[in-house]
């Protein structure tokens, strides 16, 4: 037996499993259930004291599906990362998530796990956050008395997990301007195990960056913006030399982590490409013949 | 009891909440062509078709499966006849220790239903979930590519 006993639950609409999650005693929310029931083995391994109820979100069609029109993009919890890569609807500013979408794990994983558990599962070397951020995506909750609550993708990262509220789905608004650079590095080659992610966002004025978003994920903090480095690309044209003089404007609380120089590398080598990313996309754009 | 539709048979079962799909399958029903390994979602090994997408039924509740169609190994082949995915692994010797082989074939199987002509990223992106520890994985491309002209030309 790889779970302690539970008590299962399916409910069919969004605030019907508002209200269960709202009333049952040590209830946990099931969507994918790639870091749930993993979750719930170890903890039964060690001994330790598992929840008595499971609130299935699987059979609730209203949270499953992608949305589109000419502002948002709509992505509903319950669906999962293989939707999303391979959805019409990734256009523009969008299309950055088909990138993060393919690097997410591995297939089987990628057809079971959800963007809402991607989200709200709490750990901090999940994948979507950290480009939701710099796509300034809300997600969209609903309570036990049906009324929504929309809070911004990095504030939910910044703050406490919502409680007795079911995360309904993310809306992103539409920019055909911003150009988007992403790198991500596993520490493993044969299993998916994320070290970092970078996720740069800018729109080119000319050859001058503006409303830039650098997003970090460290894999031990949630991921966060890198305010020191926007600045300086802020102030910066995409010049040769710009990527290289940008490391030396990073706020070093961010990349310090639990002194580990070769991730502090790692993550200088990753800046610098998405920097350059960036530049060549332009560059491409400005001269698709060359 | 429950009902399970599980290679397009109705199986009457006891379920309880905390059963996974892969204890279902194998403890229950006895069909144990799905292999149990990591049972954390790492190696693929009970990997298992659900309404024709590759899942893994160690992290998949039995109870969240009622109503779904579920395929497993013992459901490809049609009597004597193996499927084209289990022939072709069977023609190219992409069996090695074969432990990994039942949930390769499952992964191989759900990109083909879709996809008769992969190219080799396709290919790697289906199989990223399947590990083979004697990593016969050209041999199992090899496979993928026969198989997929087979059931091509069956279309």
């Amino acid at each position: 037996m790889l779970l302690n006993p539970l008590t299962y639950h399916s409910p069919k609409t969004a605030l019907e499993a508002a209200q269960l999650y709202s009333n049952l005693p040590e209830a946990r929310i099931l969507a994918g259930g790639t870091f749930l029931l993993n979750n719930l083995k170890q903890l039964k391994k060690k001994g330790l004291k598992t929840p008595r109820n499971i609130i299935s979100l699987k059979h609730i069609e209203e949270l499953k599906g992608i949305v589109a029109n000419k502002e948002k993009l709509i992505i509903k919890s319950m669906t999962v990362i293989n939707d999303v890569f391979n959805s019409p609807h990734l256009t523009d500013n969008f299309s950055v998530l088909r990138t993060v979408c393919r690097n997410i794990s591995t297939n089987p994983i990628r057809n079971m796990a959800t963007v809402g558990g991607n989200l709200t599962s709490r750990y901090t070397w999940t994948e979507l956050g950290a480009v939701l951020i710099a796509l300034e995506a809300d997600m969209h909750f609903t309570g036990p008395d049906g009324k929504e609550e929309i809070i911004s993708v990095e504030d939910f990262l910044k703050n406490n997990a919502r409680s007795s509220t079911i995360f309904t789905h993310v809306s992103i608004k539409k920019n055909k301007e911003h150009s988007f650079a992403y790198q991500r590095i596993r520490k493993l080659s044969y299993i998916d195990v994320p070290m970092l992610a970078v996720c740069v966002r800018t729109t080119f004025k000319g050859d001058r960056f503006t409303d830039t978003h650098a997003v970090m994920n460290n894999c031990v903090n949630f991921a966060q913006r890198d305010l020191v480095l926007e600045e300086f690309l802020n102030k910066s044209s995409r010049r040769n030399g710009v990527a290289e003089e940008a490391l030396n404007h990073l706020d070093t609380k961010i990349y310090d982590i639990r002194g580990d120089d070769y991730k502090k590398a790692v993550f200088r080598v990753s800046i610098k490409n998405a920097i350059k990313d960036l530049i060549n996309q332009k560059e491409k754009n400005d001269h698709p013949d060359h | 009891m429950t009902t399970l539709i599980i290679n397009k048979k109705e199986y009457e079962v006891n379920l309880l909440g905390h059963e996974t799909l892969l204890e279902v399958l194998r403890d229950k029903l006895s069909l144990t062509g799905t292999k149990t390994s990591c049972q954390e979602s790492e190696c693929g090994a009970c990997t298992v078709n659900i309404d024709k997408k590759a899942i893994l039924s160690c992290i998949t509740l039995a109870v969240d499966v009622v109503g779904k169609e579920i395929t497993t190994i013992e459901g490809l082949a049609d009597g004597e006849n193996l499927h084209p995915v289990q022939q072709a692994f069977l023609d190219h010797g992409s069996a090695q220790c074969g432990f990994c082989i039942p949930g390769m074939i499952m992964s191989c199987k759900a990109l083909l239903d879709n996809n008769q002509k992969p190219n080799q990223e396709e290919m790697e992106y289906a199989l990223d979930g399947n590990i083979c520890r004697c990593t016969g994985y050209l041999k199992i491309f090899n496979a993928i590519r026969a198989a997929g002209t087979q059931m091509k030309a069956h279309v």
